[in-house]
């Protein structure tokens, strides 16, 4: 873990609600290492990464208010915008035109973690691929490229009871390797 | 229901990484405030998310912090203290909105500084308060010892005033009686009121009386002292003394206090002749 933490995290909310600089860049410089990996999970553009990055934190700041803390750590809650955002990003005309060199076809997202050796994964997506096959692909479509179960049925001609059974093996899974 | 094979079902899992739907989301929200232990397993699979994390970080461009704070330099709180200390510990409830303070301290500062003018002029106008209190009892004293003075001379003045209004009575015999040889500077005067036979003495000039003598005074009635009275300590002026019908001449000797029946001729002061 990067640097000592000096603030519990109701102290670093109540801070952060009450607009104060130091707060904001006490969160920062604790939290954009870890968020800027999770992005770099989904978008491998570092440039791109660090403008999602950088997107990501204004969010963070814009909508602190709504983090509610009885429904979770900050950290998670930083974790699903930056994940969002990231995911928003790669589905983004910008971002399709500068990979217009790239196959953007369901061939892609089935070959997701099967065919691709990615030697730069970091972090949740190198856990992931500890995974069997079968559960790797669907935790790869759900949350790094974000489909919804229906899509993902459709793009793997699965039934979508299949799907649900598989996506709850393969996160009780994903736990399990976590943990260890 | 099973608690266990619930968080074995992946559903939490789901619901921490956002990939519930909204009737899911709500339910493992509603059965996490039901059961501890669901809470328990949320709390521990975003701890270990967190952990993952944070055990890959990656290093962002430092122009990312600079931009952000230049973007975001006008919603940052104005910096009224500049080193706010953080609290030690943060209340788990919502903070009452913190009011800024504006036109308020301006409001602050002339009361704190109209409350010490108050105060200095407080002690300033009860010094005040003292040195003239002192005064008006210094005044008042001296009030009362004039009045009293003023009493004791208005009582003296209408002593004198009827004594002039008798001695100035056509009807009152003035009978002298000057110091006998030896005592000649001595001198008293009767003033005889003819009609009433009343005697009074005038004690012009007699030596002071000791403590134990007293003044007598003697009408000689066909050669013989009779007593006419004893002349009173606090009688300053025209005393009256007693009623003598008849005489001839009036002296006045020192006796012992109380009087004598007889004079001591020999303390004789005074003598005069009708």
């Amino acid at each position: 873990m990067e640097g000592v933490k000096k603030y519990s995290e109701t102290e670093l909310v109540l801070l952060l609600k009450q607009r104060q600089q130091s707060s904001f860049s006490y969160l920062y410089d604790n939290y954009s290492g870890a968020l800027l990996s999770v992005i770099l999970g989904i978008i491998p553009d570092r440039d791109m990464a660090n403008d999602v990055l950088q997107e990501v934190f204004t969010k963070i700041w814009r909508q602190i208010e709504r983090y509610d803390e009885t429904k979770g750590r900050l950290f998670t809650w930083m974790l699903n915008i930056a994940r969002n955002a990231s995911i928003d990003m790669v589905r983004s005309k910008g971002y399709q035109n500068s990979q217009q060199n790239k196959e953007l076809t369901e061939v892609n997202y089935a070959a997701a973690g099967t065919t691709r050796v990615r030697t730069d994964e970091i972090g949740l997506r190198k856990i992931v691929h500890q995974l069997k096959d079968e559960h790797k692909i669907l935790v790869e479509l759900a949350y790094f490229e974000g489909f919804t179960q229906e899509e993902i049925s459709k793009m793997l001609q699965i039934p979508i009871g299949t799907i649900k059974t598989r996506m709850r093996v393969a996160l009780t899974q994903l736990r399990n390797v976590i943990k260890a | 229901m099973d608690i266990q094979a619930y968080i074995e079902s992946g559903a939490i899992e789901s619901y921490v990484l956002g990939l519930s739907d909204a009737a899911e989301a709500v339910e493992v929200e509603q059965l996490s405030h039901q059961y501890p232990e669901i809470k328990k397993a949320i709390d521990a699979f975003e701890v270990s998310l967190e952990q993952t994390a944070f055990a890959h970080t990656a290093t962002p461009y430092a122009s990312v912090k600079e931009n952000l704070f230049t973007a975001l330099q006008d919603e940052f709180a104005q910096p009224a203290a500049p080193a706010a200390p953080m609290p030690v510990t943060a209340p788990k409830t919502t903070q009452a909105p913190v009011v800024p303070m504006g036109w308020l301290k301006y409001v602050a500062a002339a009361s704190v500084i109209l409350l010490i003018s108050s105060a200095a002029l407080n002690i300033y106008f009860y010094n005040q308060f003292q040195a003239v209190n002192n005064k008006y009892t210094a005044l008042l004293s001296e009030k009362n010892t004039l009045t009293a003075d003023n009493n004791a001379i208005k009582a003296r003045y209408l002593d004198l005033y009827s004594n002039v209004q008798l001695m100035n009575d056509p009807a009152m015999a003035k009978v002298p009686m000057p110091g006998v040889p030896g005592k000649e500077n001595d001198l008293a005067t009767v003033f005889w009121d003819t009609r009433t036979k009343d005697v009074y003495v005038l004690a012009n000039k007699l030596p002071q009386a000791a403590q134990d003598k007293q003044y007598q005074l003697w009408a000689l009635v066909d050669g013989k002292p009779v007593d006419a009275g004893l002349l009173e300590v606090d009688c300053n002026g025209l005393c009256k003394l007693k009623n003598i019908p008849r005489a001839q001449a009036f002296a006045i000797t020192l006796e012992n206090k109380g009087g004598s029946p007889t004079p001591h001729l020999d303390q004789l002061f005074v003598m005069g002749k009708v």
